[in-house]
């Protein structure tokens, strides 16, 4: 039971940084009809600059927190100008593989710039974490749990509740009729961008002093994200977030009961049994042809 | 005599194609060239950049002391990404200059592994760092191992977990690529000839694990007095030793030569202080590794590990065997190579035997608070 306990806590902590990039696949594909192939790239990016401003530069932490996002902000502007605007009235595929070849670019980037060494990057708390009866919490595992729920929460208070929010949904349910109604379609997409290179910063720089610093952390991250969101239905935010959660523990206790080296294996066989038996995921909706 | 259209194409192939016969020509006469195959990009970029280091270091030596039969070396690099296919990739680009003398080949052995074919097909010599104990022994007989392999990796870890330390009841830990089952499989068969010990967990996983807290919790459950380990990357190990430390687990710790080496030191920080490593490269174990490592750090401020000491020799023996054979041909420079016998390299003192593996022991160091310090050398007697 102890063991259980501590595995489930372990599975929530990582399943929440999946959940978060997860998020940011799903704000893009719902506002463009692509899969942001880069979105991995974004943790990566978002940790790195997080490196740049709290451990080379000494700035204090909650501020180098907001430099980093304006940096992420930045990164999604320039994103949505230079990969997806260009391409805008193109199908979905060059889309796509505009987004792949600018994760490539970003990493390499990263690389040239920066080096290939992997960073340290301290943690928000002093303390790494508190022992509570059979179970220990790490803080920073306990930090991004609480970011995800604050996320979420603020997430559908802002797409319900605010006019900007509605307008984002609007443009992302019907571009033209969007359009006709006075919303400028470009901009609400650019501000898509914006929201999802910051969800995926936040959750780079919240896993980094998890996980380390690298070149490759977002790649690995943005592979299990993807199962999620196929998994809690494609283009459902609820979705992503269970579905996000529910791969960290299911691969946790699949590891822990039924096999280490298959770990990646278990997201994986989750994956693949949903497309057969229930391709839609567990929120989304049967998808017809519209007339 | 009139100017045909054939003559005159001949004529202007010739003009175009001629330059660069003279080119090569030339580039074959004044230079002694080798190719190498590190990771610039990938997981292993960092450690590669190591490599390369060594490699130069030993080659600017060597170059300043009047070359090889007379010419400069010159040191030809290619990036093999860190993957297998980049590695395939990467020596079949330098392979196919003909001019190449000999290669040096990757430290990691699942690449080894991955361009063994190649390498037979080219039939010339390729220094290796991979530990893999097969790689030797697969009758493929231009593979030069400049690193003490796994075999005596194993047997060194469970001598001196079991003798020294006085632990019996094991817990095996490792990655599941080539390097690591091997170094595992090695292990647990050298703890099966030690009275008393006993492996209560072998545990392998898969290479960028993002958690480790099922493997933690079984080494827990599992009972174990002593933990012995083969991880592949750093960061792997350095989340590993996070997570075992946070768990409670404390345990004494022997693990491969990845638990005494920088980049994993500057990762884990406290989490591996009190463990101790086989290492095959340990600052203070000889002369010639002290002097190794005053040359390292001053050409790069920070502290020597075995990712940069094994090329540092394996280019020192390799440019001093072609020199002893006297010519560029490969079976001459092999036998050249298998000819070492007692010289004192960075990693150790080379005797190579007649599959190619130039060291046979290892140097036991430990972590003390953050500096790796010498223990003692075990020569393996198996």
């Amino acid at each position: 039971m102890d063991l259980a306990l501590q595995l489930f806590f372990t599975g929530l902590g990582i399943g929440a940084v999946y959940a978060l990039v997860a998020l940011g696949f799903v704000l893009i594909f719902r506002a463009t009809n692509v899969v942001n192939f880069a979105q991995g790239e974004f943790s990566m990016v978002g940790a790195y600059l997080m490196v740049v401003f709290a451990v080379d530069l000494q700035w204090p932490y909650g501020w180098a927190f907001l430099a980093a996002l304006a940096g992420m902000a930045l990164l999604g502007v320039i994103f949505n100008l230079g990969v997806y605007y260009p391409l805008r009235h193109r199908t979905f595929l060059p889309v796509i593989i505009a987004t792949i070849g600018a994760s490539i670019f970003l990493a390499n980037t990263v690389l040239a710039l920066y080096g290939p060494a992997p960073q340290v990057l301290p943690g928000w708390f002093e303390t790494p974490g508190v022992q509570i009866g059979p179970v220990y919490l790490d803080s920073q595992y306990l930090l991004i749990m609480a970011v995800t729920i604050v996320l979420v929460i603020f997430n559908f208070w802002f797409f319900e509740h605010t006019l900007l929010g509605k307008k984002l949904q609007a443009t992302s349910q019907d571009k033209e009729m969007a359009s006709l109604l006075g919303i400028p379609v470009a901009t609400m997409i650019m501000l898509t961008f914006v929201y999802s290179a910051l969800l995926g910063g936040i959750a780079g720089i919240l896993v980094a002093p998890i996980l380390f610093v690298s070149i490759q952390m977002g790649a690995t991250i943005a592979l299990k994200a993807f199962a999620a969101t196929i998994i809690g239905g494609f283009g459902d935010v609820k979705g992503a977030i269970i579905g996000g959660l529910a791969l960290g523990v299911i691969e946790t206790f699949g590891a822990a009961y039924i096999s280490v080296p298959y770990k990646d294996g278990f997201a994986f066989l989750v994956l693949v049994a949903f497309l057969i038996f229930r391709p839609q995921g567990i929120f989304g909706e049967r998808v017809a042809e519209k007339a | 005599m009139t100017l045909s259209r054939r003559r005159f194409s001949a004529a202007v192939s010739a003009a175009v194609a001629l330059p660069g016969f003279i080119s090569r020509a030339n580039a074959q006469g004044s230079t002694i060239k080798i190719g190498m195959c590190a990771p610039i990009t990938g997981p292993a970029a960092e450690q590669g950049r190591y490599a390369q280091t060594g490699a130069r270091l030993a080659l600017d030596a060597v170059n300043k002391a009047g070359g090889v039969l007379g010419k400069k070396v010159e040191l030809i690099i290619e990036d093999d990404q860190t993957t297998n296919p980049g590695v395939v990739l990467a020596f079949s680009k330098l392979s196919s200059q003909p001019d190449m003398v000999a290669f040096i080949g990757s430290i990691r052995s699942t690449q080894v592994h991955a361009m063994a074919p190649d390498v037979l097909k080219v039939g010339k010599p390729v220094m290796i760092g991979g530990t893999d104990p097969a790689l030797t022994h697969m009758g493929n007989q231009w593979l030069f191992r400049f690193r003490p392999n796994d075999s005596y990796s194993g047997s060194v870890i469970a001598d001196y977990g079991v003798n020294t330390l006085g632990k019996k009841k094991w817990a095996i830990v490792h990655s599941t690529d080539a390097f690591g089952t091997a170094g595992g499989n090695a292990l647990a068969t050298a703890l099966k000839k030690l009275p008393g010990a006993t492996v209560a967990l072998d545990q392998g996983y898969a290479n960028q694990s993002q958690d480790f807290t099922p493997v933690v919790l079984a080494i827990k459950q599992s009972g174990a007095d002593v933990l012995g380990s083969y991880f592949t990357f750093e960061n792997d190990l350095g989340v590993f030793a996070r997570q075992l430390r946070q768990l409670g687990v404390n345990i004494p710790w022997v693990g491969s030569p990845s638990v005494v080496n920088v980049s994993a030191l500057k990762l884990a920080g406290p989490a591996l202080y009190g463990t101790f490593g086989v290492a095959d490269y340990a600052e203070d174990s000889s002369p010639a590794s002290k002097a190794y490592g005053k040359l390292y750090r001053d050409a790069t401020k920070i502290a020597p590990d075995n990712q940069s000491s094994w090329t540092y020799d394996a280019m020192t023996i390799l440019c001093m065997a072609i020199n002893k054979a006297g010519k560029t041909d490969p079976a001459a420079i092999r036998a050249a190579i298998l000819a070492v016998k007692g010289y004192a390299g960075a990693e150790g003192e080379y005797n190579f035997d007649a599959n190619g593996d130039g060291l046979h022991g290892y140097n036991i160091v430990r972590n003390e608070k953050g500096n790796i310090v010498f223990d003692k050398h075990v020569e393996s007697r198996s």
